[in-house]
């Protein structure tokens, strides 16, 4: 932050290829399954590296909500606190499977393309 | 128990920061977001063991500074809501924030204005035609058209009975029109803060 902007530290473009991530990666761990906002999020840690700050997860799921494709209820559980629990409505079943095969396909797709870069890397 | 009130004091201060940063939001949801962010904290220092002061402070580090969270709320929220909903209330309200902020909201908010006055006069004149079709016409006279009442006794109706469909539908159609075009405009709206995420809130 101090150095101001440099293309060349990793954190710049890793930043803006989390971003778009981070929306299908939240929608694909409600699939089978309610969870709260720490659930997700551990999840997200166990399996990927998309989280940069926790708090981002949040608004990401606010908005989501607003957005009608989560539902949201809070549980009095026997944390001591109340969790706020968060599950797919049909809609956003629907996004979810439309985010995935359209990941899926551009994931392959880009696959192919880097291909070249890491094998002359591996010589 | 000095430390652990020192702990709570640090978590407080936290939220208060975080509270003070999301203003803008309905209290409603200020109130959700705030239990939802210390369900976080806390269970987070309950899975530590016993919590140090040097745990919560890597606790609230993850979860990133409260004026870097806030804005993103606020983004989200407004902008969200208004383009999922067809309500003229609820589109409105988020063009008239983002009427403070750029003279592109401000003039979008006029034209959402004008928009919904004449869908609400169109609608209100076929109603009125109902009500008192001697008095409320679409009346063509020398000096000029209106639609509503004249005072003008050389004053044409040149619609007649249509101007109950006419109306109903035109303002139909004009507040849906209206709408919709606010609703579109709204994707191109930025509602970052002039002063930057990083200002003290």
């Amino acid at each position: 932050m101090v150095f101001g902007p440099d293309p060349e530290r990793p954190d710049n473009w890793e930043r803006q290829l989390k971003k778009g991530w981070l929306e299908l990666a939240i929608l694909a761990s409600l699939w089978d399954e309610e969870l709260y906002g720490l659930d997700i999020l551990r999840r997200l840690e166990k399996d990927t590296d998309l989280v940069l700050a926790e708090g981002t997860v949040y608004p990401i799921l606010s908005r989501l909500k607003a957005d009608g494709l989560v539902s949201t209820k809070w549980v009095e559980g026997e944390a001591g606190h109340p969790r706020k629990y968060y599950s797919l409505t049909p809609a956003g079943r629907r996004r979810t499977v439309a985010m995935a095969r359209y990941a899926s396909g551009f994931l392959g797709s880009i696959r192919k393309l880097i291909a070249p870069v890491l094998a002359k890397e591996d010589k | 128990m000095m430390q652990s009130e020192k702990l709570q004091r640090k978590i407080d201060s936290y939220l208060a920061e975080l509270r003070k940063c999301l203003g803008e939001l309905p209290p409603e949801e200020v109130h959700d977001i705030l239990q939802e962010i210390r369900g976080h904290i806390l269970e987070r220092a309950e899975a530590s063991g016993e919590l140090t002061e040097e745990r919560l402070v890597a606790i609230l580090k993850a979860l990133g500074r409260p004026e870097e969270i806030a804005p993103l709320y606020q983004v989200d929220s407004i902008v969200a809501k208004a383009r999922a909903s067809f309500s003229p209330r609820v589109v409105l309200r988020a063009i008239h924030r983002w009427s403070h902020i750029s003279s592109w909201g401000f003039a979008l908010f006029v034209i959402g204005v004008i928009g919904y006055a004449l869908a609400f006069s169109l609608a209100l004149s076929g109603l009125g035609k109902i009500v008192a079709p001697q008095e409320v016409g679409a009346w063509l006279s020398p000096g000029g058209f209106n639609i509503g009442t004249t005072s003008n006794p050389a004053a044409r109706d040149v619609l007649g009975w249509w101007l109950v469909p006419v109306g109903l539908v035109g303002g139909a159609i004009t507040a849906v029109a209206t709408t919709q075009l606010l609703r579109w405009t709204l994707r191109f709206a930025r509602f970052r803060r002039p002063t930057g995420g990083t200002a003290a809130c």
